[in-house]
């Protein structure tokens, strides 16, 4: 990986961008302003999960109205952070803090995809119940959970503990 | 009702918690302030670079022997306000560097003044360190 990894910093437009005065600070700053919206949104479905916001609305009403949202900030917020990486690859590949944020990333995904492959396909049955099924409740709340770990290490990163 | 306020406090206490010190530029968690010193050698190579540039100094110590630093300093955008560019830069010139030594590494240092052979002097500085009077007005 890490020939990989020099090349990937040595190219032309990664240096222009590690160097450049106003074009990273920017890249940061839409990277966070992409992640909070995101963040903001995904926060207000888990509520309605585990049953502490919008507890009389229909799950599907909430799921509707915000998953495009949710989905036009996660690309953004994705692609600014592989920006990010590509400016300065071998500062992250083995920062704990960085492969932290990603196996959390990884988890929260992966909550999320059960939860709509699996337990919202059947939604039918609990989807205007206050309070929802278990699963329905778990999933909401391992999303607060995992969603939150990955800011926190993601903002630890520059603190690079464990080098 | 009560638990909402109750909650609300208590988040409010977890946030106010948080130690700025040790926030991103960790300047306390790296770097000691009660170590201010003076660099005087010969600059090897500088990384103009995000989030947080690096000066490369040859110096020598009391007793003669070549030491290579390392000395952290802030991001282009915040030294080229001040007006240095990567441009000052020439690799294998003199200048002098006024910072602070780091907490386990004995040859990084956290630079605050960047003092060129022309007599022109920068701030070099990242924020989150001491309020020393290093930052221009």
């Amino acid at each position: 990986m890490v020939p990989t990894f020099t090349w990937l910093e040595g190219l032309a437009w990664t240096t222009a961008l590690r160097e450049s005065p106003y074009g990273y600070p920017l890249l940061e700053t839409a990277h966070v302003a992409c992640i909070v919206v995101f963040a903001g949104l995904v926060i207000m479905m888990d509520l309605r999960l585990v049953g502490l916001a919008f507890t009389q609305a229909p799950v599907a009403h909430i799921q509707r109205r915000l998953f495009a949202w949710q989905m036009a900030t996660f690309v953004p917020s994705t692609a600014t952070g592989i920006l990010l990486f590509c400016v300065d690859p071998l500062r992250y590949y083995r920062n704990v803090l960085f492969l932290a944020k990603l196996a959390f990333l990884a988890l929260a995904g992966l909550n999320a995809l059960v939860f709509h492959l699996k337990t919202y396909r059947r939604a039918e049955g609990w989807d205007e119940d206050p309070q929802v099924i278990a699963m329905g409740r778990l999933a909401g709340a391992a999303s607060l959970l995992l969603w939150s770990l990955t800011i926190v290490s993601g903002r630890l990163i520059p603190n690079n503990w464990f080098k | 009702m009560r638990t909402h306020i109750f909650l609300m406090l208590l988040v409010a206490g977890a946030l106010c918690s948080v130690q700025p010190a040790q926030a991103h530029h960790a300047f306390a968690a790296e770097y000691d302030v009660t170590k201010p010193l003076t660099l005087n050698g010969i600059i090897t190579k500088v990384d103009w670079e995000n989030p947080h540039s690096w000066i490369y100094m040859d110096v020598k110590d009391p007793k003669g022997a070549v030491k290579h630093w390392t000395i952290e300093t802030a991001a282009p955008s915040q030294m080229s306000r001040y007006g240095l560019k990567k441009a000052d830069f020439v690799e294998g010139m003199t200048a002098t560097v006024k910072g602070y030594q780091g907490k386990k590494d004995p040859v990084l240092a956290n630079g605050r003044t960047l003092i060129l052979k022309d007599g022109r002097s920068f701030y070099i500085g990242s924020v989150g360190g001491p309020n020393d009077g290093a930052m221009p007005h």
